[in-house]
């Protein structure tokens, strides 16, 4: 009975979550180096110049198995050792947007719904219909369409920015937790070894109970 | 060699007594279910938590231009700093689910009566100081919920009559919560884990006087105990596989779920985020305090929801032994409490909409309700357990106990007391 009642709990909880998150597109995050090497290319291309990742160095880039040559044409003149910051000034960016853009270091851990968000934010784009550019996802949003979503009726020109949208969030999401294979690699190993480590610890227990008459 | 260097200790410390009395002959009630095991996780969790928490201050700066920096320093370039700073975090969890299935048990067997009180309340205490660590360190991170969290809570601190306002700007050592509330939440954050380690040692001491509690509600003679070590030992070793199994799944595998997105942006003083949500372990505490419409209402609510299970001793009047296990009144009481619990920390979760509102008012007052109706309910079903009889199994248990007292009477029993 309890436990029907916890279940039932639970569900609401879970339901409501849900429900609240339901209008967000959902995607596969991909952790493989050619998907990720290919979002940090667009997002070079399409954020950087006004968002920083001040978390993530070029040498990070590397190290994670990028293309040398490819990071040393977005790093140009700055050393290895770089934190990947924007060229746009707080100066400038007040004065054009209104406000500063976000660090993109962290970007998928720290909106509710994660890589889920930032996508459906990303091809959020519309026109409406008195001819000014919204957000599905972020009505108040200062930044301009930069994928060029709410301009695209082609399905061909939908699909190859929803893709590129896809390589974006998969880059982003390595961005925010950079350890995040290695975590779930060391992970494995751990439960394996608790896992036997409990079995036998449970045979030992009954062994030492079973002297009890 | 080995005896001679034990001799040696002992002619200058009690250690085999020690050994003696609290491990391999402390007798133990041979019949505890597996929710005795959750005492010995609380123990294993604290020291987790503390030696986590002493490398991840090696790396960490409490300093609001630098803490949120020096956490991604933390799990970015730390080597198996990430892991330090989920273990810590998931740990925060885990304590608190431990501690409350810890009091539940109590709850349901009834092990804060007579002669446990002592127990009960040192328990009390150090949920209490739990509650002011896991709060404070919650600050630690610099996000927007660690500001906007404890901007809130400190802010309750206004209901203090006369010096109100003059007690938040102490508690927090400056008008805002700044760099000054920062600092010595972290030195606070430091201190009381080491305080709640001395109050274990005195929750253990009495334990060790009175004895453990048991399913069956009875203090069970010589014959009925075991000792601690293998026995518990062994058993408290196979529940703590378990227990690492489930906290690692969380460690290494959804270390996320259990953070608030919104903290990890950097706490912003301009920008109050749309909803502000306290830790999952805080939510039933935090839906009472909502559900008050007055602020000095709401703090009072809040605060006697915690402090009311102190009263347990005395709210609960039945003799009946073994808790809710024979006495289905009770049984239920604590199911609706359990399920009342579980609504108010679902309103505490969610954004407040008109039915949340009602619903937290209704779960309140229930909550309350239950307390202040638990010595009607538990004298009148002791009446009427009387009146029926108690199952052949538990009479002929109180009566075989009340036997074996007075047969072996100088023998150490769980439950004595000298």
């Amino acid at each position: 009975m309890k436990k029907l009642i916890v279940i039932l709990v639970l569900c609401c909880i879970s339901f409501a979550a849900g429900a609240a998150e339901s209008k967000l597109e959902n995607i596969q995050v991909e952790t493989n180096v050619q998907a990720v090497e290919r979002g940090a290319d667009a997002l070079m291309n399409t954020c950087h110049s006004c968002h920083s990742l001040k978390y993530i160095t070029y040498r990070e880039l590397v190290k994670f198995g990028m293309d040398k040559k490819k990071v040393e044409d977005w790093r140009g003149d700055q050393p290895l050792d770089a934190a990947l910051t924007s060229q746009l000034s707080d100066e400038t960016a007040i004065q054009s947007y209104g406000k500063v853009p976000p660090d993109l270091s962290l970007m998928t851990k720290a909106r509710e719904g994660g890589p889920n968000y930032v996508y459906s934010y990303l091809i959020g784009y519309y026109i409406t219909p008195e001819g000014m550019t919204s957000n599905h996802v972020f009505p108040e949003t200062k930044m301009p369409d930069m994928m060029g979503m709410s301009g695209a009726t082609d399905p061909a020109q939908r699909a190859e920015i929803q893709a590129k949208a896809r390589d974006i969030v998969s880059f982003l999401n390595w961005a925010a937790d950079p350890h995040e294979e290695e975590r779930h690699k060391l992970g494995y190993y751990v439960i394996g070894y608790l896992l036997v480590l409990t079995v036998l610890l449970f045979f030992v227990k009954n062994q030492i109970w079973s002297r009890l008459k | 060699m080995n005896n001679r260097i034990i001799k040696w200790i002992d002619q200058r410390f009690p250690l085999s007594s020690f050994v003696k009395h609290d491990l391999t002959e402390y007798p133990t009630p041979r019949n505890l279910s597996y929710w005795w095991n959750f005492g010995f996780l609380a123990g294993f969790v604290l020291v987790l938590q503390v030696v986590t928490g002493i490398f991840l201050a090696m790396h960490y700066k409490a300093d609001i231009t630098l803490s949120f920096d020096s956490i991604q320093h933390i799990m970015r370039d730390v080597n198996y700093g990430w892991l330090l700073r989920f273990m810590h975090a998931t740990g925060a969890s885990a304590f608190f689910l431990v501690i409350y299935i810890h009091m539940a048990r109590t709850l349901y067997y009834g092990s804060y009566r007579a002669p446990r009180e002592l127990m009960w309340w040192t328990g009390q205490g150090l949920l209490l100081m739990l509650m002011a660590t896991a709060f404070m360190g919650y600050l630690l991170p610099w996000g927007q919920m660690s500001f906007w969290g404890a901007t809130v809570i400190t802010n309750l601190f206004r209901a203090t009559p006369f010096i109100g306002d003059q007690v938040v700007v102490w508690l927090r050592g400056d008008y805002g919560v700044g760099d000054a509330t920062l600092t010595r939440f972290f030195s606070l954050h430091y201190l009381l884990p080491f305080l709640i380690i001395g109050g274990v040692m005195v929750h253990l001491v009495a334990l060790h006087t009175v004895k453990s509690s048991n399913p069956s509600g009875i203090d069970l003679a010589d014959k009925d105990n075991i000792p601690f070590h293998p026995y518990f030992t062994s058993k408290d070793f196979y529940g703590l596989g378990i227990f690492l199994i489930v906290y690692c799944i969380f460690v290494f595998f959804l270390p996320n779920s259990l953070m608030e997105p919104a903290n990890n942006i950097p706490a912003n003083p301009m920008q109050t985020p749309t909803h502000i949500v306290p830790e999952w372990y805080f939510l039933p505490f935090y839906a009472i305090l909502r559900s008050v419409p007055n602020l000095v209402g709401g703090v009072v609510a809040m605060g006697l929801s915690v402090i009311v299970f102190s009263f347990m001793p005395y709210l609960d009047r039945s003799r009946i032994p073994g808790g809710a296990r024979y006495r289905p009144w009770y049984r239920v009481t604590f199911c609706l409490f359990v399920v009342d619990m579980l609504v108010l920390g679902y309103v505490g979760y969610v954004p407040p909409t008109d039915l949340s509102i009602v619903l937290g008012k209704i779960a309140t007052f229930f909550y309350f309700a239950l307390f202040v109706l638990l010595p009607f309910i538990s004298k009148k079903e002791e009446q009427w357990l009387i009146r029926r009889g108690l199952p052949a199994e538990v009479q002929a248990l109180v009566a075989s106990e009340a036997k074996e007292k007075i047969k072996s009477p100088h023998q150490r029993r769980s439950g004595d007391i000298k």
